[in-house]
């Protein structure tokens, strides 16, 4: 063995040494534990009392395409429903008007504060109470025939959204400087010019994200509509187990489409993150 | 045909097994207690009661006196419709006794006892019109889209409303009985279908509210639902349920519910003709 040449006394050179790898046994250890886990959780399903083909058949089944529409039309509606009212909400929630300020924060408590799947089934069972509805003088109808399941969920889904996403927008425009609407006032613009031209751009950066959550959220929140007769995803599929008994194998067919849903919505929500942060793109990095 | 003769096969080998006493099945008798899974919306057959939230019905009585006559207690749990089948099938209950139908298209997967006549039947809110259930062709229709109730209306519209020259009946879905009942009472629908023996107990609760039009149009039995693996506890339950309809514990119950005129004179396996 060569001797190691000594640079000063006490100091041995370590540059011609090999270095070596770290072994990393535990990862390697939990790694193979979780693929383990999973291929026995694979092999259960895959031996478990399922019937792969009811799967397959009814994967692309009209009813459940035709579910998945209907999911996807109300997720939209509601959740635009919901950003209107989030954004006024909002607005009237930081205005110096008293009443404003009460009407909306009694929105927020309100839809805020009981379920959803209660709210749903009360737009519904709304002609108990208004039997009909109407302009008095101008036009009404029996209160059953508007309040279809379709209206029913969309109101439903739509106001407790905007409950939620009222706050949302609170925060995204509390998040922009106080400067910036210093500036807005010194320049001679209104408060709801300066909101629309100054605050809302630079709030919607900070509001994408928990909004594209929320969206995510709705999306599978539809399915408690249900309950009312709404022909979305899961009231199809339940229909359809309900007349074969198949219950797992729908509940399955459902689930991989939500899931499908939800994978292209994360991409397009980082697009949409990306436009609104042009001007800050450095810091979004 | 396999399937036809394996059945008939456990059906002989049931007859042999009962021929002795039947016993219950080790695991039962070892837990001391059956497991039973209801879904309690179904007055009167099992529901909570209102004032005490205790879980009661025909089918909770008949359940009770089952267990007492076994030896065993039973500890109870709840579930939608649709999920007694998977609740049989995952041993999560031995058997079901839930005011579930006996139709063939659920035999594939379980076996059933029938112990109440029963079947579908048309009722409207007291001041409609219609007099005869051909009344209701072309009109809306509602019922528990989870039971097999939608299947016998499109059915019995095909059979009744089409050859008079009718339009037939539009089938709309209810969530459960009372969610059917109140969208027959805000007009949503025109009239409602409901278990024959549901009725009487519906009537009390709103007097005077609603009105049956015509007979049951179907005749069915309600069954108590077994795994098909399960010979053995079919036998033992069938066996008592049998004394008890021999020695007037089954019409007691029955009769408490108003429900006497729904008794079967002997339990039957899988039975109902649809």
């Amino acid at each position: 063995m060569k001797p190691v040449p000594a640079l000063a006394e006490g100091f041995p050179d370590l540059s011609g040494m090999r270095i070596a790898r770290e072994p990393h046994w535990f990862r390697w250890l939990s790694a193979a534990l979780i693929v383990l886990v999973l291929a026995a959780i694979v092999r259960a399903f895959a031996g478990g009392q399922i019937e792969w083909s009811y799967v397959s058949r009814f994967l692309t089944a009209k009813v459940i395409l035709e579910g998945i529409v209907n999911t996807m039309v109300m997720a939209v509606l509601a959740m635009a429903l919901g950003i209107v009212l989030g954004v006024v909400v909002a607005v009237m929630r930081l205005s110096p008007n008293p009443v404003l300020k009460t009407v909306a924060a009694g929105y927020t408590w309100l839809f805020r504060g009981t379920p959803l799947i209660l709210q749903l089934l009360l737009w519904f069972n709304l002609a108990l109470v208004f039997p009909t509805i109407g302009i008095p003088g101008l036009w009404s109808a029996r209160a059953v025939d508007v309040m279809t399941p379709f209206l029913a969920a969309l109101l439903g889904l739509g106001i407790n959204q905007g409950a939620y996403t009222s706050e949302v927008m609170r925060a995204g425009m509390l998040s922009v400087d106080i400067g910036q609407y210093e500036a807005a006032q010194a320049i001679g613009m209104g408060r709801l010019r300066a909101l629309r031209r100054i605050i809302l751009p630079q709030a919607m950066r900070v509001v994408i994200p928990p909004l594209g959550n929320e969206f995510i959220g709705m999306v599978k929140a539809t399915s408690l509509a249900s309950v009312i007769q709404y022909p979305e995803l899961l009231h199809n599929a339940e229909n359809i187990y309900y007349a074969n008994s198949r219950v797992i194998e729908l509940l399955i067919v459902a689930g991989l489409w939500y899931l499908l849903v939800v994978s292209i919505l994360t991409p397009l929500q980082m697009l949409l993150e990306r436009r609104f942060a042009r001007g800050t793109l450095r810091l979004a990095r | 045909m396999i399937r036809l003769s394996l059945s008939l096969g456990l059906a002989v080998l049931a007859t042999v097994t009962s021929a002795q006493a039947a016993e219950l099945p080790a695991e039962i008798k070892q837990a001391g207690a059956l497991k039973l899974t209801v879904n309690s919306t179904y007055a009167p057959m099992e529901y909570r009661d209102p004032a005490t939230n205790e879980l009661v019905g025909l089918d909770v009585d008949l359940a009770n006196e089952l267990a007492k006559r076994l030896g065993v207690k039973i500890v109870w749990s709840e579930t939608p419709f649709a999920e007694l089948i998977p609740s049989l099938q995952t041993r999560r209950a031995d058997f079901i006794i839930s005011g579930i139908s006996d139709r063939a298209s659920r035999r594939e997967t379980a076996d059933f006892v029938d112990y109440l006549a029963t079947g579908p039947q048309f009722f409207v809110m007291a001041d409609n019109a219609a007099k005869d259930a051909t009344d209701l062709c072309g009109k809306k229709v509602g019922t528990t889209r989870s039971t097999s109730f939608p299947v016998e209306i499109e059915k019995w519209s095909k059979q009744n409303c089409e050859p008079a020259g009718k339009p037939a009946i539009q089938y709309v879905p209810g969530e459960n009985s009372i969610d059917v009942r109140n969208q027959l009472k805000q007009g949503r629908i025109d009239a409602a279908v409901q278990g024959s023996e549901t009725l009487p107990y519906a009537q009390t609760q709103e007097p005077g509210k609603y009105r049956v039009v015509g007979e049951p149009f179907a005749k069915g039995y309600q069954g108590i639902m077994f795994r098909k693996d399960d010979a053995a506890l079919r036998e033992v339950v069938t066996e008592k349920l049998t004394a008890m309809i021999a020695d007037g514990a089954y019409k007691a119950v029955l009769d408490k519910w108003g429900l006497g005129a729904n008794a079967v004179a002997q339990p039957m396996l899988n039975a109902a003709p649809q």
